[in-house]
């Protein structure tokens, strides 16, 4: 199969950005140096709280910070996350391209959509975990989103409206909290442009806490009507000890879905496919 | 100060790519509205900023080697990706303020351009938006 060439400019920029090799790639260790000094709840459990960025560093934090991370990342031989394409049937794949042809003016995170899950994660604004007991809250700069993951070991709702965030519930596997999430609908894109899904769609979420100042994100999602076999996806992300979250209000001067319109009008080949 | 367009070396190279990201989007995809193969450098005066959401918008009056005044309109990241890296309303960039703004230009109108960076009037640069294909893979 020909591989588009969007996925191939992606792979080398990953493969720049990610230093070091391949050969370091492996499990999260179970104890490590670093994983002993992590904090821990009054439970015990790994401590998840704090304001976390993930992998946009540069976008959010500016170059030089982004560069600096980048270096101690590859000093400490910490291991770059995970990238697969998509592994969509070819009617998935089919309309991907659609929307890549179209520059990714249909996003419907242009729209000022909540982000969807995992994609919110990998936005360039921070989020904020609160660890209690029996839950942990997720609260997302943007958009104002939250999710509210009971981990007291109830399961999902009977009643699940789709949603963008879908319902999530979630559990401990030792140092890591296992999130499961459905219900979603299917306005959301899931990593990039054109990464389409069904309702049918289930994440499952890893959050392990590898080292005090990162946690490491894990991501399998599973979508009979779009995927041939279940999509693998990591970020790191990073602790921000000072960072806060503050208000982001999306549509208060979106000019995107105007700038579209005159997009459509003078350029027929984006109307034409 | 005249108007000048040529290639930045920051916006290519290593550099570039060290700091680009695979499928992540401030907001909306780069590509959608700005041609990352049309790079922009422009001296001006700033006559006007929004400072909102889901972009900051700048506006740089720029003298045309005719004499002319043609004024161009930057967009930026939000707000709180700046404050993050260093901005402050009102006090970073004011009205008469004399910067020169490197980016790339809109597809769909020819004084429309995406700022990656600002140099102030003392030197100093900041980052003032994303990298050329951020978000549109």
């Amino acid at each position: 199969m020909r591989i588009p060439r969007s996925v191939l400019a992606s792979a080398v920029l990953v493969a720049l950005c990610t230093a070091p090799s391949s050969a370091q790639r492996g499990a999260v260790p179970a104890a490590t140096a670093a994983t002993s000094r992590i904090p821990r709840a009054a439970d015990g459990k790994a401590d998840l709280s704090g304001v976390w960025i993930t992998g946009a560093l540069a976008l959010l934090i500016g170059d030089q910070e982004a560069r600096a991370i980048a270096q101690a990342d590859a000093a400490a031989g910490r291991r770059p996350p995970l990238r697969e394409p998509p592994p969509y049937k070819p009617e998935a794949e089919a309309r991907r391209q659609y929307y890549l042809s179209r520059r990714g003016i249909d996003d419907p995170m242009a729209r000022c959509f909540i982000s969807g899950v995992p994609r919110i994660t990998t936005r360039p604004l921070p989020f904020q975990i609160i660890q209690m007991k029996d839950q942990v809250i997720l609260l997302y700069e943007a958009h104002h989103a939250f999710r509210i993951v009971p981990t007291d070991g109830r399961p999902h709702p009977d009643d699940i409206e789709p949603s963008f965030n879908g319902d999530s519930v979630g559990h401990w596997e030792g140092d890591t909290l296992v999130v499961d999430v459905i219900g979603f609908n299917e306005k959301t894109w899931l990593a990039g442009v054109g990464t389409i899904h069904s309702e049918k769609l289930h994440v499952v979420e890893r959050y392990t806490r590898d080292s005090a100042d990162t946690i490491r994100y894990q991501v399998t999602l599973e979508d009979p009507d779009v995927f041939t076999k279940p999509w693998h996806m990591e970020e790191i992300f990073r602790l921000r000890p000072n960072e806060r979250l503050r208000e982001y209000e999306c549509i208060e001067n979106n000019e995107d879905l105007q700038r579209f319109e005159k997009l459509l009008e003078i350029d027929p080949a984006l109307r034409a496919r | 100060m005249p108007l000048t367009m040529k290639a930045n070396p920051l916006l290519a190279g290593p550099l570039f790519a060290l700091l680009a990201t695979s499928g992540v989007a401030a907001h909306h995809s780069f590509a959608a509205e700005y041609d990352g193969m049309q790079p922009v450098t422009v001296s001006g005066t700033v006559a006007k900023i929004e400072w909102t959401n889901p972009h900051i918008h700048f506006f740089v009056d720029v003298k045309t080697d005719a004499g002319s005044i043609m004024q161009w309109k930057f967009e930026g990241y939000p707000p709180n990706m700046l404050v993050r890296q260093g901005w402050k309303r009102d006090v970073t960039l004011k009205p008469g303020d004399t910067i020169t703004v490197s980016g790339w230009r809109a597809r769909f109108d020819p004084n429309l351009g995406a700022a990656r960076e600002v140099t102030f009037a003392d030197g100093r640069k900041l980052n003032a938006g994303p990298p050329a294909g951020t978000g549109g893979q």
